[in-house]
């Protein structure tokens, strides 16, 4: 074999290399530093940003994937001029280590569940907000306001709300659900799907057994944890992201669902059955918060506005598969989806999920992981 | 000794099992229906949502960046790490390599997570350069057990023979044993280049507000629901890869006409 | 070496520092902290309090931990066991072909592993799951009746595990198998041994280095991998890693996460080392 062009040619390749990346190198180093403000446009102070006022700058989103369609991102970016960088987390406490490390700054509007935000809050990583810059705010729907996580609705501004809920298959089972105690019927064996979020699962138990989501009773949550082994046999997955598609390819015959992911399961399978459990709802909101050292506070101001007009907020309701918390925007919520986005008012009594106390924080985690045991 | 058959069915097989899923994923790219459960038909439309959206872009180079400093920085420490471990081995020598490769004993979540607070703590800004640090991190461990492992058996009496001879010692090197463990250095680039790229705990934790890296973008939008999208995004990548490989392959064929299939052994 | 002392041990350091500063600053440095975190407690809302407390390593052992671990070492040992018996044979096959042929099958195995790992789990699901593709083939053939319902389940898992760890071995086999000389091999059955003597006294034992890092580069990783259990087992089998990620965000105890984290570590190392001293490969320079 002849070695000397092999060497040569190696040679060749690793300093073009080497020239190649520090070139890239050089010019991906501009991201590097995310406090260093590059806009001159974000400094504009008051300004209502409505009017269609070119501001510029930039908007650094922080939240999970597919929260806005692409056409609200788009347009938004057309009126303002302000550039959307839109980064992800995937779990909520992921977020809160981010904004922690870096004391509240980097992002500049952070979407968020509620029970994270009321942590945040109480580390002192959200700013205050000033409603006068937001003509839209008063679209917002008051139901979804006023909540644990912010009681004097001071920091945050309301997007989307959920209500999980049972949906089955008829085709595959014959029973007639209506409520969680159905789940622990014999003939659900190896038939069931469910979501990952250990407090919410456990408190399927709960509920059963007349108790409150928020109870910090050890014995009542231990109770709750013996009541979920006997669940065990009839789980055949537990999956926290795309647990519809189990009910749609028939991989299981009940499913217990995020209202995204019902949205997405009636609108692939319209026959399937939906069930507002008789033992009582659980309720979630997410909200979205400008965090104490938002880089460019006015950018968030001004994307806040814009959702929530009332044609835009519509939009965005349809993308996500939430329901609308912007009371301005249920009208233009086209017809068939009405029933799916719009809370129907008696609905909203249902339960938050909120924080307790670390004991009982953990004793669900352990409940939920002999659960998970149990179940493979 | 005669060339047997079934060695060759036996990879064979096995690589064809290995890439059942990659077609399954490449046949579901065309699929009209939006749920992969239902095949809905023929359809391109995917890739036409694969080349409007500019965030997957964004995303796809700087993970293309990212591989190719890490694998870089990965290859020259590694390598020289584990030549310069075998010239003479010794407590201390040791007890570094087994260090280095501590990252990838740890759950990726605990590394992102302590990469996070240790570059807070030293002030370093979040982006580019903390996802070359932590990805360099855990890749040097692949690249240095690949070129030891080379090294070990190799036979250093070649070396003493070119010293012997007059050589300086970085022509030895050169000459004598970076051609020996090449095959090494390649190996470990190639696991390097792939962890790099498909890394996503660590990823999160340590990037910055501007960089999306490809493997984290993929893998929000996988939890927010499966499009053939991503099937789209990931037969690209493939029949790129292909295709720069195929090129390399015929343009080796050019310089080196000895090299035809049959005539080394 | 017959080289002057002096000169020898600069170019020995030169080429030893960059890998011992870097790994000082970036592993060593995170792994101590690590260490430090386990020891401390959590505070309130979140982050940590600084003060000393065992009670997270004291809680590692009660029952529901323990058999985590256990979990998680039967997983890892399986998956680690099946690779080397499919990975072994077809490291040393591609060893032992043309130049050109070893070129392609190098492409060939990590041309995939360029493609997200995630994806190409989920092309599994499409495998396995109910009416999937195995069931067609199955069904189609009339060798079952109805679908298996494969998808999560243990078998599933292992089958995940495999795909994804399969590399390391065939890589670490090859890259010790391909400088073989293969004329030692050839001069044992020269001297009469069968194939397969020659094999288990020549080949096998001059392998054994590259079986070894193969060893260490997929049952490591397998105690940390997590998701494919996730992804392909619904969840329903907890392993140490989804234990470790459950307590840094919904538990918000990075102690605890992180003790747990210094026990797999710990643990895994030590398995490490009683394999090496098992087979006998102590003599491994600078491979743990």
């Amino acid at each position: 074999m002849k070695r000397y062009p092999w060497k040569r040619l190696a040679a060749l390749a690793m300093s073009l290399a080497l020239a190649a990346s520090l070139l890239a190198g050089c010019g991906g180093g501009e991201g590097e530093k995310p406090s260093a403000q590059p806009s001159g446009g974000g400094e504009q102070q008051g300004e209502t940003p409505s009017g269609g006022a070119q501001l510029g700058g930039e908007l650094n989103l922080y939240t999970w994937d597919g929260m806005f369609p692409q056409e609200i991102l788009d347009g938004f970016e057309k009126e303002t001029g302000i550039r959307v960088r839109y980064s992800n987390f995937d779990y909520d406490e992921d977020m809160l280590a981010k904004l922690e490390e870096t004391k509240g700054a980097d992002y500049d509007l952070v979407i968020a569940d509620d029970y994270i935000i009321e942590l945040a809050v109480a580390e002192g990583l959200v700013q205050k907000l000033d409603t006068s810059k937001m003509e839209n705010y008063g679209n917002l729907n008051p139901v979804f306001m006023s909540q644990f996580f912010d009681p004097q609705n001071e920091y945050t501004v309301p997007y989307g709300a959920g209500i999980p809920m049972l949906v089955y298959d008829p085709a595959l089972t014959d029973l007639e659900i209506t409520g969680y105690a159905d789940l622990w019927d014999a003939s659900l064996k190896d038939n069931i799907a469910l979501t990952a979020n250990y407090r919410v699962i456990n408190g399927i138990a709960l509920k059963v057994m007349g108790e409150s989501y928020n109870t910090t009773d050890l014995d009542v949550i231990r109770a709750a944890g013996e009541k979920m082994l006997e669940l065990a046999p009839n789980v055949r997955l537990i999956n926290d992201s795309n647990t519809q598609d189990a009910l749609i390819s028939g991989e299981a015959a009940v499913a217990f669902l995020y209202t995204s992911q019902v949205y997405m399961a009636l609108t692939a399978r319209p026959d399937l059955k939906t069930v507002l459990p008789k033992e009582g709802l659980g309720f979630g909101i997410m909200a979205g918060f400008i965090p104490s050292q938002a880089p460019n506070a006015e950018a968030a101001y001004a994307f806040l506005d814009y959702i929530n007009q009332p044609e835009n907020a519509a939009k965005c309701f349809e993308f996500l598969g939430y329901y609308c918390t912007n009371k301005a925007a249920e009208e233009h919520i086209s017809g068939e989806m009405q029933d799916l986005l719009v809370l129907p008012e008696d609905a909203a009594a249902g339960e938050i999920v909120q924080n307790i106390s670390q004991e009982a924080e953990d004793l669900h985690a352990e409940i939920w992981n002999q659960f998970r045991s149990a179940c493979g | 000794m005669k060339q047997k058959k079934w060695p060759f069915v036996y990879v064979g097989l096995v690589t064809a099992v290995t890439y059942i899923p990659i077609l399954l994923t490449v046949v579901y790219s065309f699929n009209e229906s939006k749920i992969s459960s239902v095949w809905g038909g023929f359809s391109l439309k995917w890739y036409g949502e694969l080349f409007r959206d500019r965030d997957l872009r964004e995303a796809l180079v700087n993970s293309l960046i990212l591989a190719g400093l890490t694998c870089l920085c990965a290859v020259v420490i590694g390598t020289m790490g584990a030549v310069g471990m075998h010239r003479k081995k010794t407590r201390l020598g040791d007890a570094m390599a087994t260090a280095s490769m501590l990252p990838i004993m740890i759950p990726e979540i605990i590394l992102g997570m302590v990469f996070l607070s240790v570059f807070s703590l030293m002030d370093l800004p979040f982006g580019m350069l903390t996802l070359v640090i932590a990805h360099t991190a855990f890749s040097i461990p692949y690249v240095y057990s690949m070129v030891s492992t080379r090294l070990v058996g190799m036979d250093r009496s070649l070396e003493e023979a070119a010293l012997d001879l007059g050589a300086p010692p970085f022509r030895v090197f050169w000459d004598v044993t970076f051609p020996a463990i090449l095959p090494g250095i390649l190996s470990g680039v190639m696991l390097a280049f792939a962890m790099s790229f498909d890394d996503v705990v660590i990823s999160i934790f340590v990037t910055g507000p501007a960089v999306n890296t490809l493997p984290v973008k993929i893998y929000t939008k996988l939890k927010t629901g499966v499009t053939p999208e991503i099937n789209a995004l990931a037969t690209v990548i493939l029949a790129v890869t292909v295709l720069l490989l195929a090129l390399s392959a015929v343009i080796g064929r050019w310089r080196h006409p000895a090299e035809r299939p049959g005539a080394d052994r | 070496m017959k080289l002057q002392g002096g000169k020898k041990d600069r170019s020995r350091w030169l080429l030893l520092a960059p890998m011992y500063v870097f790994t000082v600053l970036f592993v060593i440095g995170p792994i101590l902290y690590m260490f430090l975190l386990s020891f401390l407690q959590r505070a309130e809302v979140w982050g940590v309090d600084f003060s000393f407390t065992l009670d997270n390593y004291k809680r590692i052992l009660e029952p529901l931990y323990l058999k985590t671990f256990k979990e998680s070492f039967q997983l890892a040992f399986l998956s680690t066991a099946l690779v080397i018996l499919i990975g072994y044979p077809y490291g040393y096959f591609m060893a032992r072909m043309s130049a050109a042929w070893k070129k392609r099958m190098m492409l060939l195995i990590m041309v995939p592993f360029w493609t997200s790992a995630l994806i190409r789990l989920y092309g599994w699901i499409i495998v396995f799951r109910s009416n999937g593709t195995l069931d067609q083939v199955l069904m189609g053939l009339h060798i079952t009746g109805g679908p298996l319902k494969l998808l999560y389940t243990y078998p599933a898992v292992v089958v995940g595990m495999i795909y994804a760890l399969l590399p390391f071995m065939i890589l670490a086999v090859y890259s010790s198998a391909e400088k073989l000389d293969w004329s030692l091999v050839e001069a044992s059955r020269d001297l009469g041994a069968s194939s397969w003597k020659a094999f288990w006294t020549v080949s096998f034992p001059l392998t054994l280095p590259g079986l070894l890092s193969g060893v260490v580069l997929t049952f490591i990783p397998s105690m940390g991998l997590f998701f494919v259990a996730d992804l392909l087992g619904g969840n329903k089998i907890v392993l140490v890693g989804s234990v470790i990620q459950e307590q840094l965000t919904k538990g918000r105890n990075q102690p605890f996460a992180a003790a747990l984290s210094a026990v797999l570590m710990i643990l895994t190392t030590l398995m490490i080392r009683l394999y090496r001293s098992v087979t006998g490969t102590n003599k491994l320079e600078g491979l743990m």
